[in-house]
């Protein structure tokens, strides 16, 4: 099993924790290299495969997108509209191809491709952890698979908050720890890096613009780290182990209805999230109509018809209960099915919801709806 | 070999710019020619057709007497009768003229002329006659027209998404309206547009008419969050969705 940081059984205490990771700093593990070289590292990525980083879109916004030049890309930027999620789990992705002459040939299609994802962020590379975990369950997802077997990914560490709807310290997301092929942390006049895979040695050994760390450089990561435990705080007042007793007394928690009256049923919240996964299967004949292909596209549990089924039946109708879904989603169901908690603190829901619903206030009702029970219990 | 099914078009009360879409087509047009046979068609054609179809397309409102007699009998020669455009599926922006009393229509239009030109309130398509298939948009959506047709000689149903254009928007990573400081009717508008008009750097006007479920209270509340007044999404709703009230 993979040593997740947010697996909720027996969990360590925070400062446990801690001591944990910078114990296993081994100085072998990390190369540095010189921030005016950064560049130069995206144009030597060029030559092994295609390379996609996140780019500036305008108005607060970036994306990932596949890059041809370092020019483009941008080091420090906010979570990008959709997560990297798109390459593992593509939005539209043809599954299957058919072709009727005198008889019907079906041929399944996996689609993957080598890819190098520069930047990714340690919230986004939760979320590959997530995924990985769903799409490794058996039945196994082959598509999925494949396609990771093929990814690069190259993180940065963020040393500060992106903004203010980031909840990664509370998942315990906001610190590498496992899931990457090499990881850029930036100190003082360099990047310490984390060699974490034989993939992200082949990286070092392919772009030759790496010197091996010292223990100074290690000191330096240290104190870095500690730096930022005391910039990011826990967003989210309890702990994470509390969470699925939280959830327990929350059903019927006055919040929801709320959530009725604001949520637009856009769907945006879920396209955004790096942890969903839900998708329609639909398919496409070309214009001779004897052949075609079918796909799987992203779907959403925010919108109407998705739980919809034959007799036109919708059991989940309301807006509150596909609001309350989603959270319990990401907060419940799959603490008991995967041990983990399928919220990576990214803030992409909280940013794109144009009613203005806060996956972090949310959770602040709920805990003061959920005290307040309590107390009126003992009293 | 089966003869290819024939297909003819006829326009009601409308600018005619949807049957430009499927004219417009390149290409593809030439695609759609090896596999139905158009019969009738004004925009590119001379040519008239005096028997059954097996696909009409009718694009454009109905607005008079004249013209629901028309749809009538097109209606009976037609084993499958398409819907094609707003005008159509949902009356469209014609559909504003039923928030006025039909005489002061008729005086503000034909002045002293009015009493020879009766009319009435304008209705979709499927307001007058049954409708097999809709296709929405002001224009339509060339891969739609495509989608609808392939299910049309399919024999199966074609299902407008039940969701708002902000679905497709996010799946295309477009910047949103709303950050860039501008409105945009995606959020209560159907989707099957592929968030044409946002893809290419225009807000979504709503031309496909609310979506099935829509939060209209909630999205008056975001448009009170950007200082937009109600008043202007009622508009904007009337613009394009006035002929839904004869649904009732
Ligand atoms: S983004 Fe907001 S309005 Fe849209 S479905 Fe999610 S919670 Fe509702
Ligand atoms: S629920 Fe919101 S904050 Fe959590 S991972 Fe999904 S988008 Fe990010
Ligand atoms: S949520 Fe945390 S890890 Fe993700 S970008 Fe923001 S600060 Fe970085
Ligand atoms: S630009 Fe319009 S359609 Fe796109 S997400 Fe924003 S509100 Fe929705
Ligand atoms: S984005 Fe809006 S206005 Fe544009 S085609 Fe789609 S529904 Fe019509």
């Amino acid at each position: 099993m993979e040593n997740v940081p947010f697996v909720l059984t027996k969990l360590p205490s925070k400062s446990i924790m801690f001591y944990c990771i910078f114990s296993h700093m081994k100085t072998e593990q990390y190369k540095i290299i010189e921030k005016y070289l950064i560049k130069e590292f995206v144009n030597r990525l060029f030559p092994i495969s295609k390379v996609v980083a996140p780019v500036y879109k305008g108005f607060g916004n970036y994306v990932f997108e596949e890059i041809k030049s370092e020019e483009n890309v941008t080091f420090k930027y906010i979570p990008t509209i959709l997560p990297p999620k798109k390459y593992l789990l593509p939005k539209k992705e043809t599954i299957l191809e058919f072709k009727k002459n005198q008889e019907l040939i079906i041929q399944p299609v996996v689609e993957y491709e080598n890819l190098i994802l520069f930047g990714v962020h340690t919230c986004d590379i939760a979320g590959f952890k997530c995924l990985n975990k769903v799409m490794s369950d058996t039945p196994k997802d082959v598509s999925f698979l494949l396609r990771k077997e093929h990814i690069v990914i190259i993180g940065i560490e963020c040393n500060d908050y992106c903004d203010q709807y980031a909840s990664c310290a509370f998942v315990g997301a906001h610190l590498p720890t496992t899931g990457y092929d090499l990881m850029f942390t930036e100190l003082n006049d360099i990047f310490i890096v984390h060699v974490h895979s034989s993939k992200g040695t082949n990286i070092v050994e392919k772009t030759g613009l790496f010197k091996p760390a010292t223990d100074a450089h290690i000191k330096e990561l240290r104190e870095l780290r500690e730096k930022k435990a005391k910039i990011f705080y826990n967003e989210i007042p309890t702990e994470r182990r509390y969470i699925p007793d939280l959830f327990d007394r929350s059903w019927n928690a006055s919040v929801w209805k709320e959530l009725e009256e604001k949520c637009l049923s856009c769907g945006n919240c879920t396209a955004v999230c790096p942890t969903c996964y839900c998708f329609d299967i639909a398919e496409e004949v070309d214009l001779t109509l004897k052949s075609g292909k079918r796909f799987r596209i992203w779907f959403s549990c925010q919108l109407d018809p998705f739980a919809k089924v034959a007799g036109g039946i919708d059991f989940r109708k309301e807006r509150s209960a596909r609001q309350r879904h989603r959270f319990y989603r990401k907060f419940r169901y799959h603490v008991d099915r995967f041990g983990m908690i399928f919220c990576t603190g990214c803030g992409r829901c909280s940013r794109t919801c144009m009613a203005g619903i806060n996956l972090k206030e949310v959770l602040i009702s709920l805990i003061k709806e959920s005290e307040a029970k309590i107390w009126r219990k003992w009293l | 070999m089966k003869s290819k099914p024939k297909v003819a078009f006829f326009d009601f009360a409308c600018c005619e710019g949807c049957q430009l879409q499927v004219a417009n087509m390149g290409e593809l047009l030439l695609e759609v020619l090896e596999i139905v046979d158009i019969v009738e068609f004004r925009e590119i054609m001379s040519e008239k057709w005096d028997g059954q179809f097996d696909i009409a397309f009718v694009e454009g409102s109905i607005t008079d007497e004249h013209a629901t007699e028309r749809v009538k009998k097109i209606r009976e020669r037609s084993k499958i009768l398409v819907a094609l455009g707003s005008c159509a599926t949902i009356g469209g922006v014609n559909g504003m003229k039923n928030s006025f009393p039909l005489e002061e229509v008729r005086r503000y239009v034909y002045g002293e002329f009015h009493k020879f030109f009766p009319t009435v309130e304008t209705k979709a398509v499927h307001q007058v006659v049954k409708v097999d298939y809709f296709i929405h948009g002001c224009p339509i959506y060339q891969p739609e027209f495509l989608t609808v047709l392939k299910c049309i000689l399919q024999g199966i149903p074609y299902y407008v998404p039940e969701y708002p254009v902000c679905v497709e928007c996010k799946l295309n990573e477009n910047v949103c309206m709303y950050d860039r400081g501008l409105s945009c009717m995606g959020p209560v508008t159907k989707a099957g547009c592929n968030s044409w008009c946002i893809n290419n750097g225009n807000i979504c006007y709503g031309c496909r008419g609310l979506t099935v479920n829509p939060n209209t209270e909630g999205f008056k509340e975001v448009l009170r969050k950007h200082n937009i007044p109600e008043d202007f999404l009622i508009k904007k709703i009337e613009m394009y969705n006035k002929c839904k009230e004869l649904d009732k």
